[in-house]
C-alpha cells in the first residue's frame, strides 16, 4: 500500500479541478477535468512540454546509442586484449563510476568546446557519465564470447571491424537490451546535468519543466501533478514492457556469492 | 596441395619459451599429426602456423611462400575449432559461407559452393538451423563445411573430435580420414589420442617440451622409437621402461612393450608376483610386481586369468626390445 | 621480424569513448583541483591557495552541509540495507502475488525523482498534507515533515528510502537465490528456529548483496541532490543542505571556485568512504562491475 498511494495521488491530484488540488486532500475528485488538464498543461508556454519531451528523446536515443556502440568496443578490447594498460583502465573505470562530476570545471571544458547549452553537448556529457557502466557491463558478457570465436571470423578473412561488428556485436544482444533499458530510464529521469549544462528556455528537459512549473504552477497543483503523471508514463511504459530485462540488468551478476 | 615448412621456430609468451626451435617439413597432401603431453606446445605450434600467434623468431612458408608475417586469411588456410566455433546467431548456411561473403562474392555463387559443401557433408537438410539446434556431430561437420568451401591449401585441426563420445568419434576419424583422401589437401591434426594419431596420420610429429622429439610414419614411431619419450608416448599400454642396469643392459634405458612379452616357465628372464588383472576381452592385460625392476605389464591371450598373488615367469620376444643410448 | 602485424583487436576501437570520457570527465576533474585553489569567474582564475577550504570551513552552513550529506548517507543506506533485507525475505517467502509485489516495490526506481520530490512535498504537506491527516485521523499529531528544521532532513532522507528500497530488494532477492537451499536443510536438521535461520544463515550467506547495496546508496546518498532540491532546496534555512546542493548553491551565486572546492571535499569523502569498501569487495570476489550494475540508477 505504501507504495502504491503517492501514485494514486498522483492520479487523483492531475484529474481534479484547480480549487480542489489546492486543498491538496487525498479524495476522489468531485469533476473528472483529465483531457481538460491535460489538453492546459501541453499548451502552457507556447507548447513548452512538447518540445521538452522533443529534447529529452533525442539526448535519451542519441546518448543511448552511443553508449551501447562506445561500451561495447571498449568492453570489447579490453576484455580480448592483455596489456599493462588495462589496469589503469579499471582504476579509471571505476573512478566515472564513483565519483560525482566535477560541475564547473565541465561548464568551463563545454564552454571552450562550444558545446554549452547545446544538445549535442549533453548527449556527449551522459555518454561520458554512463561510459563506465556500460564498459564494465559488456566486458563481464564479453568473457563468456570464446575468442575461438574471432579466431574463426579472423581465419574467414575478417578484418578487426568485421570481427567485432559481424561476430561479436550480435552476440551481445541481451546485455544491450539491459543497457539500453537501464540507461535510457536514467537518462530520460536525469534532471542534475540538464540542470547544470542546458540551462535556458529553448533546450528544456522534461524534468527541467517539472522544475520550472513547480514554480509557476504554484496556484495550479492539478496542472503540476498532470505535468508529472505525462513524465512518469515513458518510464512506466519501459517497466510494463521490459520487466525482465531490468530486473536482468540490475542484479546481472551483481551477486556471485 | 601445399607443403608446410617449418624453420627454426620459436615462440615465447613473455619469459615462457613454449615453442623452442621447431624445423619441419610436411609434403603436399599429407597427414601430420601432432601428438604430445598436455602444455608441449601442440595448439601453439598449430596456431603459429595458421596465424593467430605471431613466431618470436624463425618462418613458416606454405607452398614454398614465406608467410611468417602474414595475415591468417592471406595463408590460404582454414581451421576446425576443437569447440567448433560456430557462429551462433547465423544459420549453418550463414556459417559456412561467412568467409565467402566477407569476401564479396557473388551471393549465387556462395550459394551454390555453400551447397556443394553441405552436400558433400550430409549437412542439406540442417542448412537453416543454427548451431544450437545440432548435435555435437552435426555442428562439427558444419565447422569442417566452413573450412571446405573455404578450398585452403592446408587443413588445420586442433583436437576436433575430443568433445564426441566414442563411437561418433571412431564414425568421424574415418570421415575425415575420406575426406582427406577425397581432397588430397595436406592436413594438420592435433590430437591427444593414440589411436586416432595411428590410424589417420601419414606422418606423426611426438612434441615435447616445445621440441620435436621424433617425426615419422606411425609404424616407425611404434617400430623404432628414437627416443624412452617417444616409446612411453607411442602404443597402449605403455612400454615398460627400466634402468639399463637394473636388466643387466649396458645401455642407459631399455624398453619392452606389454604386447612383446610373454609369459612363460621355461627358463624366464624375470618372475614376479601378480598384482592386477584386466580382462579386456581379446586381451588380458596382466599388471606384476617384479623384484628389483619394480612394476611390469603384460599383454596376454584373452582366456588367461591368472589369480593375484601368483607368480608369473616372463620373458621379452627375441628382436623387439628397445635399447636406448 | 620488422613487419609487425596489427592486432584484431586495434587501440583505435577505444579512441572515440576515451576522448569523450577524457575530455568530459577526467579533465574537468583533475581541473577541478586546481580551480578549487582559486578565485574564478570562469575566464580568469586568480590563486589564493587554500582560502576556498578554508572559507568552506568557517562557514557553519557550509560546514553543515558536509554533517547533513554524511547522516544523510549513512541513513539512507542503512535503512535501504534493512529494510530491503527485510522486504526481500518476505517476497521470496511464497506470499501471495509476489511477482506482481515485487514489481510494486520496485517501480519507484524508475520514476522521476523530481515528480515523487514534488508529490511527496504536497502529500508532507503540515497540515492539509495526506499523511498529516491520516495521522491526525487515528489521533497523532504529524510533525511539520519537510518545514520543521529539525526533521526536514530526514524526512528527504525517507523519502529517498520509499523510493530506492526497491533496487536494494532486487539485489537482496538476487543474492538470496544464490543461496543454496542445502545450508536451510541442514540448519532445520539441526534444529535452528526461523529466526536463527535468518541469523546464522540468511545474513552471512547475503554479505556479497550487503555489500552492494551499503556501497550502491551509500554512493548515491554522499552524491543525492534531485530529492533534496525537488523538496526542501535545502532549507528551511540551511537545515537539509548537503554538499550537492551547497555546490549548486555556490555556482548560482558565482563563487565558481568556493562550489569546486565544495567538489574537491565531495571526491574526497566519497573516496575515503567508498573506496576501501569495493576493495574489500573485489577481495571477496564480487564482482565490482556488476556492483556497479545498479549505479546509473541508484545516482
Ligand atoms: N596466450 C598464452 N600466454 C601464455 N602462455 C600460454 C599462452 N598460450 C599457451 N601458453 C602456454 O604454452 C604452453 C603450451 O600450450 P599449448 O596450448 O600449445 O599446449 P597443448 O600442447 O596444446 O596442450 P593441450 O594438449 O592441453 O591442449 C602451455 O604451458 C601454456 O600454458
Ligand atoms: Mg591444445
Amino acid at each position: 500500500m505504501i507504495f502504491i498511494l503517492p501514485f494514486v495521488y498522483i492520479l487523483l491530484m492531475a484529474v481534479k479541478t484547480k480549487q480542489e488540488a489546492a486543498l491538496f486532500l487525498f479524495a476522489w475528485p468531485s469533476e473528472w477535468r483529465a483531457w481538460e488538464n491535460l489538453v492546459e498543461v501541453v499548451q502552457t508556454r507556447n507548447y513548452m512540454l512538447l518540445l521538452a519531451y522533443f529534447n529529452s528523446t533525442v539526448i535519451t536515443l542519441g546518448a543511448v546509442t552511443l553508449l551501447v556502440i562506445f561500451g561495447a568496443m571498449v568492453g570489447y578490447v579490453l576484455q580480448r586484449r592483455r596489456s599493462p594498460w588495462n589496469r589503469v583502465v579499471y582504476v579509471f573505470l571505476l573512478i566515472g563510476l564513483m565519483v560525482p562530476p566535477a560541475v564547473v570545471p565541465t561548464i568551463w571544458v563545454l564552454q571552450n568546446l562550444g558545446l554549452f547549452k547545446t544538445i549535442h553537448g549533453m548527449i556527449l556529457i551522459q555518454v561520458a557519465y554512463g561510459l563506465s557502466f556500460a564498459v564494465l557491463l559488456y566486458r563481464s558478457f564479453i568473457a563468456s564470447i570464446p575468442r575461438a570465436l574471432d579466431e574463426a571470423a579472423i581465419i574467414d578473412g575478417a578484418r578487426p571491424w568485421q570481427v567485432f561488428f559481424r561476430v561479436i556485436l550480435p552476440l551481445l544482444k541481451p546485455v544491450t537490451v539491459t543497457l539500453i533499458v537501464v540507461q535510457s530510464v536514467a537518462i530520460f529521469n536525469d534532471f542534475t546535468n540538464p540542470l547544470y549544462y542546458l540551462p535556458g528556455r529553448e533546450n528544456v528537459t522534461v524534468q527541467l519543466t517539472l522544475f520550472n512549473f513547480q514554480s509557476q504552477f504554484q496556484s495550479q497543483y492539478n496542472l503540476l501533478f498532470m505535468n508529472i503523471l505525462l513524465v512518469t508514463i515513458p518510464p512506466l511504459l519501459v517497466f510494463v514492457f521490459c520487466n525482465r530485462q531490468i530486473v536482468a540488468g540490475m542484479t546481472s551478476g551483481g551477486v556471485k556469492g | 596441395m601445399s607443403s608446410v615448412v617449418l624453420s627454426d621456430l620459436c615462440k615465447s609468451f613473455g619469459a615462457i619459451d613454449v615453442i623452442r626451435g621447431v624445423d619441419l617439413v610436411i609434403e603436399p597432401g599429407e597427414f601430420c599429426v601432432f601428438v604430445g603431453p598436455s602444455g608441449c606446445g601442440k595448439s601453439t605450434l598449430l596456431r603459429l602456423i595458421a596465424g593467430l600467434e605471431e613466431a618470436t623468431s624463425g618462418t613458416i612458408r606454405i607452398d614454398g611462400k614465406d608467410v611468417t608475417d602474414a595475415e591468417p586469411s592471406a595463408r590460404g588456410i582454414a581451421m576446425v575449432f576443437q569447440n567448433y566455433a560456430l557462429y551462433p546467431h547465423l544459420t549453418v548456411r550463414d556459417n559456412i559461407g561467412f568467409g565467402l561473403s566477407l569476401a564479396r562474392r557473388p551471393k549465387a555463387e556462395i550459394r551454390a559452393r555453400v551447397e556443394a559443401a553441405a552436400e558433400a557433408l550430409q549437412l542439406t537438410h540442417l542448412l537453416d538451423r543454427k548451431p544450437k539446434e545440432l548435435s555435437g556431430g552435426q555442428r562439427q561437420r558444419v565447422a569442417i563445411g566452413r573450412a571446405i568451401v573455404r578450398d585452403p591449401k592446408v587443413f588445420l585441426f586442433d583436437e576436433p573430435l575430443s568433445n564426441l563420445d566414442a563411437a561418433l568419434r571412431a564414425q568421424m576419424r574415418i570421415e575425415l580420414s575420406d575426406l582427406h583422401r577425397k581432397l588430397g589437401a595436406t592436413m594438420i591434426y592435433v590430437t591427444h589420442d593414440q589411436v586416432e594419431a595411428m590410424t589417420m596420420a601419414d606422418k606423426i610429429v611426438v612434441l615435447n617440451g616445445g621440441r620435436i622429439e621424433q617425426v615419422g610414419s606411425p609404424i616407425t614411431l611404434y617400430d623404432t622409437p628414437a627416443s624412452p619419450f617417444v616409446a612411453g608416448f607411442i602404443g597402449s599400454p605403455r612400454m615398460n621402461l627400466y634402468d639399463g642396469r637394473a636388466v643387466g643392459e649396458s645401455c642407459a634405458t631399455y624398453g619392452i612393450r606389454p604386447e612383446h612379452l610373454k609369459l612363460t616357465d621355461m627358463a624366464p628372464r624375470w618372475r614376479g608376483t601378480v598384482r592386477h588383472v584386466e580382462r579386456l576381452g581379446a586381451d588380458t592385460v596382466i599388471h606384476l610386481d617384479v623384484p628389483d625392476l619394480g612394476d611390469m605389464v603384460v599383454r596376454a591371450d584373452g582366456d588367461r586369468n591368472p589369480p593375484i598373488g601368483s607368480m608369473l615367469g616372463i620373458s621379452p620376444l627375441p628382436g623387439r626390445e628397445h635399447r636406448f643410448p | 621480424m620488422t613487419t609487425r602485424r596489427r592486432s584484431p583487436y586495434p587501440y583505435w576501437f577505444v579512441l572515440p569513448a576515451a576522448v569523450v570520457f577524457v575530455t568530459l570527465f577526467l579533465v574537468p576533474t583533475v581541473a577541478s583541483f586546481w580551480f578549487s585553489l582559486t578565485r574564478w569567474d570562469l575566464f580568469e582564475a586568480e590563486f589564493i591557495g587554500l582560502e576556498n577550504y578554508r572559507q568552506f570551513f568557517r562557514e557553519p552552513f557550509l560546514v553543515q552541509g558536509l554533517v547533513n550529506t554524511l547522516i544523510y548517507a549513512v541513513v539512507t543506506s542503512g535503512a535501504k540495507s534493512v529494510l530491503g533485507l527485510l522486504l526481500a525475505v518476505l517476497l521470496t517467502s511464497g506470499i501471495w502475488f509476489q511477482g506482481f509485489l515485487r514489481s510494486v516495490v520496485f517501480f519507484p526506481v524508475l520514476v522521476s525523482t523530481i515528480g515523487i520530490g514534488i508529490a511527496f512535498a504536497a502529500l508532507m504537506h503540515p497540515t492539509r498534507g495526506a499523511i498529516n491527516l491520516a495521522l491526525a485521523a487515528i489521533g497523532i499529531e504529524g510533525p511539520a515533515w519537510l518545514s520543521d528544521p529539525a526533521l526536514a532532513l530526514y524526512s528527504v532522507a525517507l523519502i529517498d528510502i520509499w523510493k530506492g528500497v526497491g533496487l536494494a530488494t532486487l539485489i537482496y532477492i538476487a543474492g538470496l537465490a544464490a543461496i543454496s537451499p542445502d545450508y536451510y536443510e541442514a540448519a532445520r536438521i539441526d534444529g535452528a528456529t526461523a529466526w536463527q535461520r535468518f541469523w546464522r544463515v540468511t545474513v552471512p550467506l547475503v554479505r556479497p548483496a550487503t555489500v552492494t547495496v551499503v556501497t550502491l546508496s551509500l554512493i548515491g546518498g554522499l552524491r543525492s541532490f534531485d530529492i533534496i532540491w525537488a523538496t526542501t532546496r535545502g532549507g528551511p534555512g540551511f537545515a537539509s543542505d548537503v554538499l550537492a546542493s551547497v555546490i549548486y548553491k555556490q555556482y548560482q551565486a558565482g563563487f565558481y571556485g568556493l562550489s569546486t572546492a565544495g567538489n574537491v571535499i565531495l571526491f574526497l569523502l566519497i573516496g575515503v568512504i567508498v573506496l576501501p569498501m569495493t576493495w574489500g569487495c573485489s577481495k571477496r570476489e564480487v564482482d565490482v562491475g556488476a556492483c556497479a550494475a545498479m549505479a546509473p540508477v541508484a545516482a
